[in-house]
């Protein structure tokens, strides 16, 4: 009853909450994570590779790894996804210098090996897929979700060669990689929970028949 | 041999006094398994410590990756570093539980008032645990969590500049500061968590548990000296205990393997950028089990004699973990448990438990007008618990409580 009347309080604070929009100016858009299709997370790496890797590294994460969870042949991925010779153990960290992105770009480009967690999967979606036109901006471009952003719009090529389903499927396969990359271990850790969740409440049961049996004889 | 070793050290009459014949009342419910619990999940923090210390850097230019490098390179790493996450606030759930039965029940009163204090002191060492352990990542709340904690001590007249130097080690927030907190988190609060806990048992089981109805079981014993409410520990209360654990762990390992990240409470989004003492993020929250006295902390928005609301609000909010300590002389009741109180016992229980959940609220938004004035309306509620406490168990009139445990 307490915790009933607790509930109602936060839903009636809520009302007076500053009600801002999910996505900077407008409301994120719906997106549904989904980590298990291997051939998605491929094509998210490989838009990666190509198109955010010259100045976002992923220098959290090895290469090595992300080629065995996403099953991708080693020599495949060393052909064509390692570019700067470093070897598939090491860190997935970029040749750009922090001196010359500041020079260049004005700014370093952050790392983005934990973006998925630090703004939310459907934030990323969003924003990508919200660049406009904008001649008061250095690039020409600004961004609904990220206002004036300093990245240019890197996926300009994509966008308009690409019919917009297709587009959003580049978006929503980029987006599912770097969740994946944000927390590799998370389908090892989920397939392993259903055994953990399966043995403890397998052992809960015996439990709570032993503690019924005692609890008998103690009236 | 056990007789070599019992002529030296009376190992069997320890366990058996200690465990197995505990003498444990037999109206005991759920409200006694989360002590217990807590012992489980202890011992738990202190492995899964044990094993993240092993590859966890404590500089400040390493911490951040090497806490990545667990959650990636190290076997079941992640494993480890998400049972020890989750694990501190199943520390802090469990030991509000603890508490509260406590307070409910009246455990706190004579004889038991070390114990009570014993535990006490385990919940001060415990926010430290939490508050030191939270700044290892080193990720942005990391940082600045670190920063507003650790600046409330300039708020201190005259002495206070300089008592928050001096604990930061450093002018600012530095690696300095990373490492001396780590040596804290990781050897001083332990060795002075076992200790208090070690004594908090061993109080418990030289005078003996409380029970829901408040009764001394000890009153009424049969030939041997063991009450005649009472039944064994073993296998009576292990079972039960062991029960519970079952069920304890189905939840904790639903969120450790499926919800990690517990919605940002137990491990908050934006510590997963590394700490920038150059950018402050828009909200700097505390972790949700200090939310209720960090919404105290920014209620005191007043000075007064001269003292800064900045220190004003430190003494509340420090006052309202302190205030715990003083139950056993606040409470002037007849009787122990909430079952025979009177009704504005009940009221002001009532009230503290309201307070306590809306301060933890109030404590994890952003301020606005309106909540603040409902923090400092819910301040007042919650010390009025505790302050009001000598008048109205002496005003209320109780229920008589019998002389066995009612079956």
């Amino acid at each position: 009853m307490k915790f009933f009347s607790f509930l109602l309080l936060i839903s009636a604070f809520n009302i007076f909450g500053a009600d801002e929009f999910s996505c900077g100016s407008i409301e994120c858009d719906d997106f549904t994570i989904n980590i298990s299709n291997n051939a998605d997370l491929q094509s998210g790496l490989s838009t990666y590779m190509n198109y955010c890797y010259g100045c976002h590294s992923l220098q959290y994460s090895r290469y090595k790894r992300v080629a065995e969870d996403l099953d991708i042949p080693i020599d495949l991925y060393i052909e064509n996804l390692i570019y700067d010779g470093s070897k598939p153990g090491e860190l997935m960290k970029i040749s750009l210098s922090k001196e010359d992105a500041i020079n260049w770009l004005g700014a370093y480009p952050p790392d983005l090996t934990l973006e998925a967690r630090v703004r939310k999967p459907e934030w990323i979606y969003t924003y990508l897929r919200s660049y406009y036109s904008d001649a008061s901006r250095p690039y020409g471009v600004n961004n609904l979700v990220y206002k004036n952003v300093s990245m240019p719009h890197v996926l300009e090529d994509l966008q308009t060669s690409l019919p917009e389903k297709e587009f959003d499927k580049v978006i929503s396969d980029l987006t599912n990689f770097l969740v994946y990359v944000s927390d590799p271990s998370a389908r090892e850790r989920k397939q392993m929970g259903v055994y953990v969740l399966l043995f403890l409440l397998l052992f809960t049961s015996f439990a709570f028949l032993l503690y019924r049996e005692y609890k008998k004889e103690l009236k | 041999m056990l007789q070599w070793i019992n002529s030296r050290f009376p190992i069997t009459d320890l366990v058996e006094r200690h465990l197995s014949k505990y003498p444990a009342p037999t109206n005991l419910n759920f409200w006694y398994l989360f002590g217990f619990l807590l012992i489980i999940v202890l011992v738990m923090q202190i492995l899964t410590g044990l094993w993240l210390m092993m590859n966890y850097t404590n500089t400040a230019e390493e911490a951040f990756s090497s806490v990545e490098y667990i959650m990636r390179d190290v076997e079941y790493g992640w494993l480890l570093r998400y049972l020890h996450a989750a694990g501190a606030s199943a520390f802090f759930v469990l030991i509000y539980l603890h508490m509260f039965r406590g307070m409910m029940y009246g455990s706190y009163q004579k004889p038991r008032e070390l114990i009570w204090l014993g535990g006490w002191v385990t919940y001060v060492l415990l926010c430290a645990e939490g508050f030191t352990g939270y700044v290892l990542p080193w990720g942005q709340m990391s940082f600045w969590a670190a920063q507003v904690i650790i600046s409330l001590l300039g708020s201190i007249p005259f002495i206070g500049e300089d008592l928050a130097t001096w604990v930061r080690g450093d002018y600012l927030i530095s690696g300095i500061t990373l490492s001396r907190l780590f040596a804290f988190h990781v050897v001083l609060l332990p060795i002075m968590l076992i200790a208090v806990v070690f004594f908090h048992i061993l109080a418990l089981h030289e005078i003996g548990s409380n029970n829901p109805d408040g009764i001394d079981i000890k009153k009424h014993v049969d030939d041997d000296g063991v009450p005649l409410d009472s039944k064994p520990f073993y296998p009576y209360d292990i079972t039960h205990d062991v029960y519970a654990l079952g069920v304890f762990l189905i939840f904790f390992c639903a969120i450790v393997f499926f919800f990690p990240g517990g919605g940002g409470y137990i491990l908050e989004t934006v510590n997963f950028e590394p700490a920038n003492p150059l950018s402050t993020p828009e909200h700097i929250v505390p972790s949700w089990y200090y939310t209720p006295y960090y919404a105290m902390l920014r209620a005191v928005d007043f000075s007064l004699f001269g003292l800064t609301a900045k220190f004003l609000g430190f003494v509340t909010m420090a006052a309202g973990i302190a205030i715990f300590a003083a139950l056993p002389w606040l409470d002037r009741s007849p009787v122990k448990s909430i079952r025979y109180k009177g009704i504005y016992s009940k009221i002001f229980l009532a009230g503290f438990v309201v307070s306590f959940f809306v301060l933890g609220y109030l404590g994890l938004v952003p301020p606005t007008e309106i909540k603040n004035i409902l923090a400092k309306v819910f301040t007042i509620i919650y010390f009025s618990y505790f302050l009001l406490m000598p008048i109205y168990t002496r005003l209320e009139k109780c229920k008589p409580v019998p002389e066995r445990v009612p079956t």
